[in-house]
């Protein structure tokens, strides 16, 4: 049985399989990158489970267009897949704004003061981000700065009578991938470490695709006519942190009167009680 | 910081700088799209794992020790059932009375106030109708998403053991369903933080059990007990109601910026860096 006719025959069988396994979502999937993953239900056996705890690897968040490896970082290549030479199609003069903002960005990154880190970069920051759902609910709770998103239905209009940190979400279902809707974003934060930017009227159309039982794909489509010429596209993977009892655990940041951010770790003793307000016990020990 | 946007209206470039700084202007806006809901009761919804449905944006509707928005005891009003419970609701031991007096006059040390997160249980006690909290739940957890502070509490349901080395502002939650209840058991706090903006305090001996109990569709009953033996001679009792903010509303960003500024307009009398004028 060994030879072609083997071979045939588990060709036939893979195809079969691949057929059969697409056949109820095959209008549901994107017709790029499917991989036929299919996710497993909510309880009313359709709404995607996405829920856990996920993490970007890798160290995008130092500048999405990639960069050489640094001292205790290691190098990355450009997370952003359109256009193709992993560029951001920015306007001459909002070019040479981000030049400006790399060379200063030691201590001008908003993020060193401890603001919210923003769409989409909340998303790939070296910290763990948990995805809740409850029947009709779906937020995102970030480790980082302890930030969330609560998506709301696409049936009700943008909230856009203010600039926030977070934006405003809106999020549909199309088959499989939950695509997110996101405006009124500040312009007072960066895309990543390396001082790429969007203006106020940026547009964001997120989409969150799961691709195995413990990676999502996490596509961001951004638009904004006043910084680039043309919507351009990251791309990055959401893998599950696995580790058991793992959660994402209280991550204080406070702009310290340096202007540099402190974190303050909850499993650190000095985060006690004793360094700070031992003073008022002291009569009692006398 | 350099300005990013070269471009974009006046109006949402004002709307982002109001966004920024201003504790005020999210408290005015909270306030203004989080009007607690009107209409009364209806069944008790239920998720599908049969437990009691806390979904919802919620938001307190009266009561706790932070009644009013410069809140304290003295500002109380129960809207539960019951009223006030009997005698003096904080009972400090001698030097902790000593401390509270203390605190009351450095109020400007309230940790709060200074961006840091409120603890248990002054998450949810907030000053009345200011600022709602978005619950999400699954047969795993319940997750509280505050407004205020964007405060998260993702409290798993399995009555799990607090963790070791692990000291945090809002301490650590387990939780477990006791019957239609929902009990939380909150311990390992880091003793910073204080009840209310009047020095009502605790220390790292904190430990509060919670009970979230639905009324009707619209009501869920908070009661809190907190427990701190080297603070209290007995436990403080809490309860209020949140009511349910109707579905048209959504929770919105609240954003603290401290940057410790304000240390330049104190005196270092007062633990500031300016100089006392003689």
């Amino acid at each position: 049985m060994r030879g072609p006719r083997a071979g045939v025959l588990v060709c036939c069988a893979l195809l079969a399989a691949a057929l059969l396994g697409s056949v109820p979502y095959a209008g549901a999937q994107r017709a790029v990158g499917t991989t036929g993953f299919v996710p497993a239900r909510l309880w009313d056996g359709r709404t995607p489970d996405f829920r856990g705890i996920w993490q970007v690897r890798g160290t995008a968040y130092l500048n999405i267009e990639g960069h050489a490896a640094e001292r205790g970082v290691a190098a990355s290549p450009s997370i952003v897949v359109d256009p193709a030479d992993g560029k951001i199609p920015y306007k001459p003069e909002a070019l040479a704004q981000r030049n400006e903002n790399y060379r200063a960005r030691a201590t001008a990154d908003p993020s060193l003061k401890c603001y919210q880190a923003g769409v989409p970069r909340a998303t790939y920051v070296p910290a763990p981000l948990q995805i809740l759902q409850g029947p009709g609910t779906f937020a995102i709770a970030y480790q980082e700065n302890h930030a969330f998103r609560v998506f709301y239905p696409d049936t009700r209009p943008h909230f856009d009578a203010a600039d926030f940190w977070m934006g405003d979400t809106r999020y549909r279902w199309e088959g499989d991938t939950l695509v997110a809707d996101v405006v009124a974003l500040t312009d007072q934060m960066w895309i990543d470490g390396a001082g790429n930017f969007h203006s106020p009227d940026v547009h964001i159309v997120e989409r969150y695709r799961m691709t195995s039982a413990d990676t999502i794909e996490y596509e961001a489509r951004i638009e904004d006519p006043n910084v680039y010429t043309s919507p351009w596209t990251l791309r990055t993977v959401l893998e599950r942190v696995k580790r058991p009892g793992a959660r994402i655990i209280e991550d204080e940041c406070l702009e310290g009167e340096d202007g540099v951010r402190h974190h303050i770790s909850p499993q650190d003793p000095r985060n006690l009680l004793k360094s700070d307000y031992s003073r008022w016990k002291k009569p009692a020990r006398e | 910081m350099t300005r990013a946007a070269k471009t974009g209206g006046a109006r949402r470039r004002r709307m982002a700088g109001a966004a920024l700084c201003s504790l005020f202007c999210v408290s005015l806006c909270g306030s203004v799209l989080a009007q607690p809901a009107a209409s009364p009761g209806g069944a008790v919804p239920r998720h599908p794992d049969g437990h009691p449905d806390l979904q919802g944006l919620w938001i307190k509707s009266a009561g706790g020790f932070q009644g009013l928005f410069i809140g304290s005891l003295d500002g109380t009003n129960f809207a539960a059932r019951g009223g006030p419970p009997p005698g003096p609701r904080f009972e400090y031991t001698p030097e902790a009375a000593a401390e509270k007096k203390d605190r009351e006059r450095r109020g400007y040390e309230d940790p709060e106030p200074h961006c840091h997160l409120p603890g248990v249980p002054r998450a949810l006690d907030q000053p009345g109708g200011l600022y709602p909290v978005q619950i999400v739940q699954d047969e795993h957890y319940v997750a509280l998403l505050h407004e205020a502070m964007h405060d998260v509490r993702i409290i798993p349901t399995d009555n799990s053991r607090h963790p070791r080395r692990y000291w945090a502002w809002d301490g650590d939650s387990r939780g477990r369903w006791d019957g239609d209840t929902f009990v939380v058991d909150v311990s390992n706090f880091n003793g910073r933080t204080w009840l209310d903006m009047q020095g009502n305090f605790v220390d790292e001996n904190e430990h509060v059990l919670e009970r979230f109990t639905m009324m009707d569709a619209n009501t869920i009953l908070y009661e809190a007990t907190v427990t701190d033996p080297t603070v209290f001679v007995r436990p403080v009792e809490m309860r209020f109601t949140l009511k349910r903010v109707p579905p048209e509303q959504q929770i919105l960003e609240y954003s603290c910026l401290e940057g410790e500024r304000s240390l330049q307009h104190y005196t270092d009398e007062d633990g500031g860096k300016k100089r006392r004028v003689k």
